[in-house]
């Protein structure tokens, strides 16, 4: 009965079954909406159809990629192939080994399509012949009266290498998850960061890792410079000072890492600096505000009991008497400000840098505009061993696929009272292609 | 889109649908004869794309690799390339012109429709990455699309030889043991370039977005793309699945490759992988 189950468990049929399972749950995945993934839409949905995503929900279905379902699937996948490796390891080991047991008749071999035999030209003995099939990267064992010749030996533990590099991706998969810790923060020009956990944005809330600590930087923002050309974002550079006095560059693609911690840039703001006076030039509040308003939506803030609601124009321009940007470049950067009172509005206007907007007896001076980035901030350990597992799979598959191998048996004999070599030979993969190879690699070795 | 790229653009098109015309002609009406001088007009065709290529180059400074237009662009470009590059190899192997020259007359018409406008490089594709993930992308993409190309071949030559009356046409094209091993050797070099395109675009994406896997759409199906070709080479090998179950396989595989460059984001609009990056 286990014997049974093993066998079962460990066949090629069942790993096809598997894959196709965990195909089928990842095309699952992209239509369903995922809860953790798609949490707007997912919450949208839910609203609409309560009792079919309560139903999905139940199922697994809208947490597809960590369900139930498919963590059994990927467990089985692993113990799949943990069989099939120890199950060919010795069948591997036999097809590397070189014995002479291996050298045959290659007249009445089997398993060998490729059989021919050339007659020899009068200076060319056996010795140079497989002196010339070493020159071909064969390597030989026996002589003339009868040898053996394999080409890419070793390729059978590319197969090895290539599915244990699936448990180093998963090895260091599961050890980024554990030890993953994911926030958002908000930090302005000049703003410095002691890795404050309380300083991390509230929505979405960060998520703390099971294993170790969160990320211990500290930096402060020396300077923000975005780059746009044409309403394209061609590039950002954030300027970020260490705790050693070190300068960091972060720009898009290119994220501050230190302790296993990435600081990706995510999101770009205006920071400006709003200066509240009353009628006699004394200063009420001052404060920098990060606004999200490069979207062309407006964003709100609040000062001494009033509320201002400003609208960004990065190249302002007025066309056809309506508010508008010529582009996303900062070349006329200005703010449309209404300012409202228990909810009326009292005034509104444009502030350019260094503008004032009057209302009510009260100046706001807009003092500067610098910018406020989102990092996403992800701590993860593991990730040289996930990169190890995919530079091995790489070499694995090409090592397995393209450099496989061929295997020759022969023999130089009178046939008819004419020298001949006979030679019988073999490839994996590839029947007619590897007739053209032979024949070729013998038309070489003799000279034809 | 610049002038001369427009022109050319156009022209590369017209010369693939007369080409595609011949090749339908030469297997329709038994006439061998037409597919040397038709691979003459791919190659011409195959010119012309290349200068379209050359003037957006010259318009804005860099490869066209992102957005619709440019994948199809330079992916046909590759597909086209392959097709032409295996041809010269071997005379016989111009037949597979059959299925890739009406793929890629798809995807340039289909290109044309999105958005040829001329833009600077966005920042997010301003890395060493682009080159590594889209090169590879566009590799296995053209690996994959001779693997149907030879797929279709292997088919309709098959029918043609158990009939009564074989078509004379396909007596220029390679034995169907060939044609088998070759359907095989493609699906090999995609199945290669799609683990380095997908490696590559692990590493690239931590760097980007922070993650180096987010079960982004586009993501999840170059993953289901990559596990069709693993089970097409499983069965191959190991279950010994040739000839005519190959050749399917090898059809219809490559939808789940068109899926993941073109039709992703035609039915899901949450992909990080935005083509029509500005």
């Amino acid at each position: 009965m286990f014997n049974k189950l093993l066998k079962k468990l460990s066949s090629l049929r069942f790993t096809i079954l598997l894959i196709c399972l965990l195909g089928l749950i990842f095309a699952i995945g992209l239509w369903v909406p995922q809860k953790r993934l798609l949490k707007t839409i997912y919450i949208e949905w839910q609203k609409n159809s309560p009792s079919l995503v309560a139903f999905l929900d139940a199922l697994g279905l809208t947490t597809i990629y960590t369900s139930p379902i498919t963590i059994t699937l990927w467990l089985l996948f692993f113990l799949n192939l943990s069989l099939v490796l120890w199950q060919r390891w010795p069948i591997i080991k036999s097809r590397i080994t070189l014995s002479n047991a291996k050298i045959a008749d290659p007249a009445t071999v089997g398993g060998y399509p490729f059989r021919n035999s050339y007659p020899l030209p009068g200076n060319l003995d056996g010795d140079t012949i497989i002196g010339l099939l070493r020159k071909n990267r064969y390597t030989v064992l026996g002589d003339a009266s009868g040898f053996y010749g394999v080409k890419n030996r070793l390729a059978p533990i590319a197969f090895m290498l290539f599915h244990l590099s699936f448990f180093l991706i998963l090895l260091g998969g599961m050890i980024s998850i554990y030890t993953e810790f994911i926030g958002y923060i908000d930090l302005a020009q000049g703003e410095s960061f002691q890795g404050e956990l309380k300083r991390y944005n509230a929505s979405p809330q960060p998520k703390m890792p099971e294993i170790g600590s969160p990320p211990s930087a500290s930096f402060s923002v020396k300077s923000i410079v975005p780059r746009v050309v044409h309403n394209t974002p061609t590039g950002i550079s954030v300027l970020l000072v260490d705790s050693r006095g070190k300068t960091h560059e972060v720009d898009i693609n290119r994220p501050y890492s230190t302790d296993h911690t990435s600081f990706v840039f995510k999101h770009l703001g205006v920071a400006p600096l709003f200066v509240l006076k009353d009628a006699s030039g004394r200063e009420m509040e001052r404060a920098n505000f990060k606004l999200d308003v490069l979207r062309m939506k407006p964003d709100r803030f609040a000062l001494s009991g009033y509320t201002f609601t400003a609208t960004f124009y990065p190249d302002y321009v007025l066309e056809g008497g309506k508010r508008a940007t010529r582009s996303m470049e900062f070349n006329n950067p200005m703010f449309f400000i209404s300012v409202e009172q228990v909810g009326k509005k009292i005034a509104d206007g444009l502030v350019p840098q260094n503008g004032v907007l009057e209302f009510a007896g009260y100046r706001l001076q807009l003092l500067d505009m610098p910018f406020w980035v989102r990092f996403y901030v992800v701590k993860q350990r593991g990730l040289s061993i996930l990169y190890s597992g995919f530079a091995i799979a790489i070499i694995g598959v090409i090592w397995r696929l393209l450099f496989f191998r061929r295997e020759i048996v022969g023999a130089v004999r009178d046939q008819d009272g004419v020298r001949c070599l006979v030679v019988a030979g073999r490839s994996e993969y590839y029947k007619n292609l590897a007739e053209d190879e032979f024949a070729k690699l013998f038309g070489d070795v003799l000279g034809n | 889109m610049v002038f001369w790229e427009m022109v050319f653009y156009l022209v590369a098109m017209v010369v693939y649908a007369l080409a595609g015309g011949g090749l339908i002609y030469s297997f329709v009406f038994k006439n061998p004869r037409v597919v040397p001088k038709v691979t003459l007009l791919v190659a011409f065709g195959f010119m012309a794309q290349t200068i379209a290529i050359v003037a957006r180059f010259n318009a804005i400074g860099h490869l066209p690799w992102s957005g619709h237009y440019e994948y199809a662009l330079m992916g046909g470009w590759f597909i086209i390339a392959g097709t032409l590059f295996v041809g010269w190899q071997n005379k016989q192997l111009q037949c597979l012109a059959a299925g890739t020259v009406p793929l890629v007359l798809i995807m340039l018409g289909y290109g044309y429709m999105q958005n040829p406008a001329l833009t600077p490089m966005a920042a997010s594709l301003k890395t060493v990455w682009l080159y590594i993930h889209v090169y590879f992308a566009w590799l296995s993409f053209g690996a994959y699309s001779l693997a149907m190309a030879a797929g279709v071949v292997f088919l309709l030559k098959q029918k043609s030889e158990a009939s009564a009356e074989p078509n004379p046409a396909y007596e220029r094209f390679p034995s169907l043991g060939r044609l088998d091993e070759l359907i095989f050797r493609y699906v090999v070099f995609g199945f290669i370039t799609d683990t380095i395109m997908i490696t590559a675009g692990g590493i690239w994406a931590k760097d980007l977005w922070g993650n180096y896997w987010a079960w982004d759409p586009v993501e999840t199906w170059s993953l289901i793309s990559w596990l069709t070709y693993g089970i097409t080479i499983h069965l191959r090998v190991t279950f010994g699945w040739r000839e005519k179950r190959l050749a399917w396989l090898a059809v219809a595989a490559l939808s789940t490759v068109i899926i993941c460059f073109f039709g992703v984001n035609l039915v899901v609009n949450t992909s990080l992988h935005v083509f029509q990056v500005r």
